[in-house]
């Protein structure tokens, strides 16, 4: 049988079937055309629902590396159906020409479903409300869509759920991606992996304490409050802060462990330094000299003793790590007081040797004018 | 206090080592626009508020070490004619490094780290430079004046070069600085700055010290 070059057969990479003459519908050799039809057509319809599959499958793994390079989804979701317009096509012309109704019916919900379900995948994938159809990808963000740092930012909060069982690891963001719809390869987003889960639980505290510090600084403005004093303010600052470690406790260890790694070291250094900053600022600090930096070097120092006192704190609700910052303010204050005390006193030296010295000189007639 | 030369005594121990004079300047706003209290404006992202924050650092730092030089000069001349013209310099210089203080506590910028090194280098110098006579003390103000309006006037373009509208306000208070250094390095040249032996010398190394605390107080 002689296979004529069907143009269908050009736009369907797959189609093999060509070489069987089966969706050509000019060829009617030998009449085998009519007698094999039921059979092939069988085979068509599978070969077209595996290569939808295989599709299926490529334009996944297209949509996850575009993720990781930022493209926008729609181009790679244009790619694979311009691919797909000729199975479908194939599927179309075929059931168009086929004498059997039900292939054709068969044909169409099969060719329907691959196109529909592309588009349900990425939904999935890209959130609640996608707009990644073509349409709209002239460069200008509709409302729901979503940026790489806010998928990576929810794929990172539903991790913070499965940190009791896994750990701060790979594993749990693996798991908390698969509670989104994502698959748990989703994981290799995050090139740092623990790293960055525990520097993301960070900034969120982070961000969650200074909205509370802003909240109370606006009311004191509006004199809904009163403005606490500084040492009371710095107290209850770093137990509200410190108290957000409460539910994560036991791994804590092993994310403070990972937060000292090298990679990491430079990151979570200035997410503390902009911590204290933040908590100074919101205390009322406006130094412009050497005190800015003995105020943040102390809160610093502060900060950090406290939570190695949390992590092997047995207590009740943590009462010995409150009990313990309470006696190191009330240290800071005191070295302080200390500190105006010996300069008052050192004043009060000098004034007394210079008036020593000039007694002397007024004794031995030296301030006398000749 | 029992004598007036207890007071002075005592003005210059607190002024050589500052124990005294640097508190932080909650002084008046002095209202350079309409609103009266905003001369920056708000940052649209990091890397803006990173050159802003380095700007204002060396100006405050250097206003910081005029301050010093000033009051250095005034340690060791103070008693003489050119008294009441050094203390009308030093108050002006007072009054930018308070709007400096005003601003870097508004917009939460960081200040140098090198202040206290500022602090005694200041003091020395002025103090030196004066116990070289009225004409050395003359010869640093210049130098330094002239680094100082040097530095404003780069600053200017930059901040033109960027955009001008936006810094408006910056722009008007980093002027109005320049135009009163100009001032003090104009009072400077009349007062026989230029009759110092190795005035070229003396202006040469001054400048290039202004220079390299000028770099350094952009980066630490």
């Amino acid at each position: 049988m002689s296979c004529v070059a069907c143009a269908v057969c050009v736009a369907c990479a797959v189609c093999v079937a060509c070489a069987v003459c089966v969706a050509c519908a000019v060829c009617d050799v030998d009449g085998r055309y009519i007698s094999e039809h039921v059979r092939i057509a069988d085979l068509f319809r599978t070969v077209v629902a595996d290569m939808a599959a295989v599709l299926r499958g490529l334009q996944a793994v297209r949509v996850l590396r575009g993720f990781c390079r930022g493209e926008l989804v729609g181009v790679s979701v244009h790619k694979y159906r311009s691919a797909h317009r000729g199975v479908h096509s194939c599927g179309l012309l075929y059931s168009e020409n086929s004498t059997s109704v039900s292939s054709s019916v068969h044909q169409h919900p099969q060719a329907q479903a691959p196109e529909q379900d592309p588009s349900s995948m990425t939904s999935e994938q890209v959130g609640p409300q996608p707009n990644t159809s073509y349409a709209n990808q002239n460069g200008e963000q509709s409302e729901d869509y979503e940026t790489e740092d806010q998928l990576q930012a929810r794929i990172l909060n539903a991790a913070l759920e499965f940190v009791l069982q896994h750990g701060w690891s790979a594993e749990a963001i693996a798991a908390g991606a698969e509670t989104l719809g994502l698959s748990s390869a989703s994981s290799e987003m995050f090139p740092n992996g623990a790293g960055d889960l525990v520097l993301h639980f960070v900034v969120k505290c982070n961000n969650q304490l200074v909205q509370i510090l802003a909240e109370q600084h606006k009311r004191v403005q509006l004199g809904e409050a009163e403005p606490k004093k500084t040492a009371e303010f710095l107290r209850e600052a770093v137990e509200t802060r410190l108290r957000m470690l409460v539910p994560y406790i036991d791994t804590w260890p092993q994310a403070m462990s990972i937060l000292l790694l090298p990679h990491n070291i430079p990151e979570s250094l200035k997410h503390l330094s902009t911590l204290v900053d933040d908590i100074w600022y919101y205390a009322g600090d406006r130094s412009t000299d050497m005190n800015w930096y003995t105020r943040r070097a102390t809160l610093t120092g502060l900060y950090n003793t406290t939570e190695l006192v949390m992590l092997q704190d047995t207590s009740v609700d943590f009462q010995d790590t409150w009990a313990f910052l309470d006696n190191r303010i009330r240290d800071i204050v005191n070295m302080a007081n200390t500190a105006k005390q010996v300069q008052s006193t050192g004043e009060a030296v000098v004034q007394g040797l210079v008036g020593a010295a000039v007694t002397l000189k007024n004794l031995t007639g030296i301030n006398q004018k000749r | 206090m029992a004598s007036v030369t207890q007071k002075m005594t005592i003005n210059l121990w607190a002024r050589v080592f500052n124990i005294t004079r640097v508190r932080h300047y909650r002084a008046s706003v002095i209202a350079l626009n309409s609103r009266g209290y905003s001369v920056l404006p708000p940052p649209r992202d990091a890397e803006e508020k990173a050159v802003l924050d380095k700007m204002l650092r060396v100006d405050h730092a250097g206003e910081f070490g005029a301050n010093r030089i000033y009051a250095g000069q005034m340690a060791v001349l103070g008693r003489t004619h050119l008294g009441p013209l050094i203390q009308q310099m030093w108050d002006q210089e007072k009054i930018h490094l308070r709007k400096f203080d005003e601003i870097l506590a508004e917009n939460r910028v960081r200040p140098t780290a090198l202040l206290p090194l500022w602090n005694v280098a200041g003091f020395l110098l002025g103090a030196s430079t004066a116990l070289l006579g009225k004409e050395g003390a003359m010869a640093c103000t210049v130098a330094v004046e002239e680094s100082i309006s040097e530095h404003y006037n780069s600053q200017i373009r930059a901040l033109m070069e960027a955009d001008p509208e936006r810094y408006k306000d910056l722009l008007q208070l980093i002027k109005e600085f320049r135009d009163d250094e100009i001032e003090h390095h104009d009072t400077g040249l009349e007062h026989d700055a230029e009759s110092v032996p190795g005035y070229w010398l003396l202006k040469s190394a001054i400048q290039f010290g202004c220079k390299a605390a000028i770099y350094a107080s952009e980066r630490i």
